[in-house]
């Protein structure tokens, strides 16, 4: 379980960017986090997994609190989060298959990272996860040459070598088409189903939120204006968050 | 502003800088005296280069040492390229902001080392290093070496501060260090640029090698210098024509490379 308490971050003195959040999401579910542009969804996504320190609060998971960890621990507790980005964040240049295999460089020594020596277990595994994807046909190809749907696939795929707790996802779907995100909406709701994966996931899109997720978080301006299932947010709530 | 006033001002800066650059030429021409007659006999003298610097039937007796000499500056030129490459990439990515390097001074050091190796002319590091290294092959090569060492840092610093580090924020999610994430995230992403900046300063130094040979005495430099000064023309002819087809090689493999790298 994902226990977020009174977490806040300033970036400047006057404005803040996340004030004292609390959030809760439970195994096997998805939680999405929505608001207007600015709201602190990324900020509140990266602090999720530290990537960006935070100012005060509490982030556990499975009653570990993050912002406790040493750099090494830290590291280690990384390898239970997956993520995903709005942008795909892949390296271009390599295929399908040595990206998705980077999921599993945390779990290596740095002299095995650093040479990218993965097992024959690992390949296996990478493989099955492409074909899980949909993907078989361009497990050797470069990304550069995929579209934005796949991309994000692979993204996924990548995320889920690491065998994680929970998925933390930053926008996966605003640069895709709408039969592209409905196809990585549905890939994350079976993975919060099938896997039991805590799955955050920030959106634009209320709709999508309210068709896919179990729990709906909103912010605005760095507060939380809503916390709820999806059936409890109104139309007049929509709007004032948005306003 | 109205579009008529806008493009006549975008006229107006053309001619002022076309302008500026003749101006430029005249002002340079009248202090220092150029003899501009000189000008209209161009082809005489392209016509006596021709005459005389075309390699005859009996300069190709001389074909096989002016190949063993090119060879020579290319693996030197190559071996400069490629080591002052490896340890440019360290600095580079030592000195890169971008990859989170916190002290301005390491970045600043850095930029400034590779500025000062760049900025000193390749015959200045051969004078430089000739007192300590005498008249041999390995001065050749460090001067090619400190220059390149130079010119690649700064080519690299700016190759890798155009990486876009959400990338390296990616695999640094998996729980994997910040090492590892350069060696997999960075170098993939950097190796066509940076095996094009090498290729380049491959071709540079085979050029560069024969300036370098005419001082220190050494290589294919001083085949030309050996020639040129005892009158063989036609043979010093046939050293300048196969650098061109070198160097003409170096361009078209450095092409292929390139195009099979995207």
């Amino acid at each position: 379980m994902l226990t977020v308490t009174a977490l806040s971050k300033r970036y400047t003195p006057d404005k803040p960017s996340l004030e004292a959040v609390d959030l809760q999401a439970d195994v096997g579910t998805i939680t999405a986090v929505i608001g207007p542009s600015g709201a602190g969804k990324t900020t509140l996504l990266r602090s999720l997994n530290q990537l960006l320190k935070d100012d005060e609060g509490q982030v556990c998971l499975d009653d570990v609190d993050l912002r406790q960890l040493s750099k090494r621990d830290l590291q280690k507790a990384r390898r239970n989060i997956g993520m995903i980005f709005q942008n795909y964040n892949l390296i271009d240049a390599l295929t399908v298959l040595e990206n998705v295999l980077h999921g599993c460089l945390g779990a290596k020594s740095t002299l095995a990272g650093m040479f990218a020596h993965y097992t024959a277990e690992e390949k296996q595994e990478a493989l099955k996860l492409i074909d899980e994807m949909g993907l078989s046909d361009f497990a050797y190809t470069a990304c550069k040459h995929l579209s934005g749907g796949q991309k994000q696939r692979v993204g996924i795929a990548r995320a889920l070598m690491q065998h994680p707790k929970m998925m933390l996802c930053d926008e996966p779907i605003a640069s895709l088409d709408p039969k592209s995100a409905q196809m990585v909406m549905t890939i994350l709701r079976r993975l919060a189903d099938d896997k039991g994966l805590i799955v955050v996931v920030n959106l634009h899109q209320v709709d999508i939120a309210t068709e896919f997720a179990d729990h709906i978080v909103a912010l605005n301006h760095g507060r939380k204006v809503f916390d709820g299932v999806p059936a409890d947010l109104q139309a007049a709530q929509i709007q004032a968050i948005y306003a | 502003m109205t579009p008529q006033t806008f493009f006549r001002r975008k006229q107006r800066l053309m001619l002022l800088t076309l302008s500026g650059l003749l101006v430029s030429y005249a002002v340079a021409s009248i202090a220092l005296g150029f003899q501009q007659g000189a000008l209209l006999q161009v082809q005489t003298g392209f016509l006596w280069m021709a005459q005389n610097f075309l390699p005859t039937a009996a300069t190709f007796k001389l074909l096989p040492a002016v190949l063993f000499q090119l060879w020579r500056a290319f693996i030197i030129a190559t071996a400069a390229a490629g080591v002052a490459g490896l340890l440019s990439l360290l600095l580079a990515v030592i000195g890169a902001k971008n990859l989170g390097q916190r002290h301005v001074t390491v970045s600043f050091l850095i930029r400034g080392f590779a500025s000062v190796l760049r900025n000193i002319p390749i015959i200045a590091w051969a004078l430089i290093l000739l007192f300590s290294f005498k008249q041999n092959e390995l001065t050749g090569f460090l001067a090619l070496w400190f220059m390149n060492l130079g010119f690649l840092t700064r080519a690299f610093l700016e190759t890798i501060e155009d990486f876009d580090t959400g990338k390296l924020e990616a695999l640094i999610a998996t729980g994997t260090s910040r090492p590892v994430a350069i060696m997999q995230g960075l170098l993939p992403e950097i190796a066509t640029p940076t095996v094009e900046w090498l290729l380049y300063m491959i071709e540079n130094n085979v050029r560069d090698a024969t300036l370098v040979g005419l001082l220190t005495g050494t290589g294919i430099g001083f085949l030309f210098d050996l020639y040129f000064k005892s009158i063989n023309y036609p043979a010093a002819g046939l050293v300048v024509a196969v650098l061109i087809v070198l160097v003409i090689s170096l361009e078209l493999l450095s092409t292929h490379i390139q195009r099979s790298l995207t």
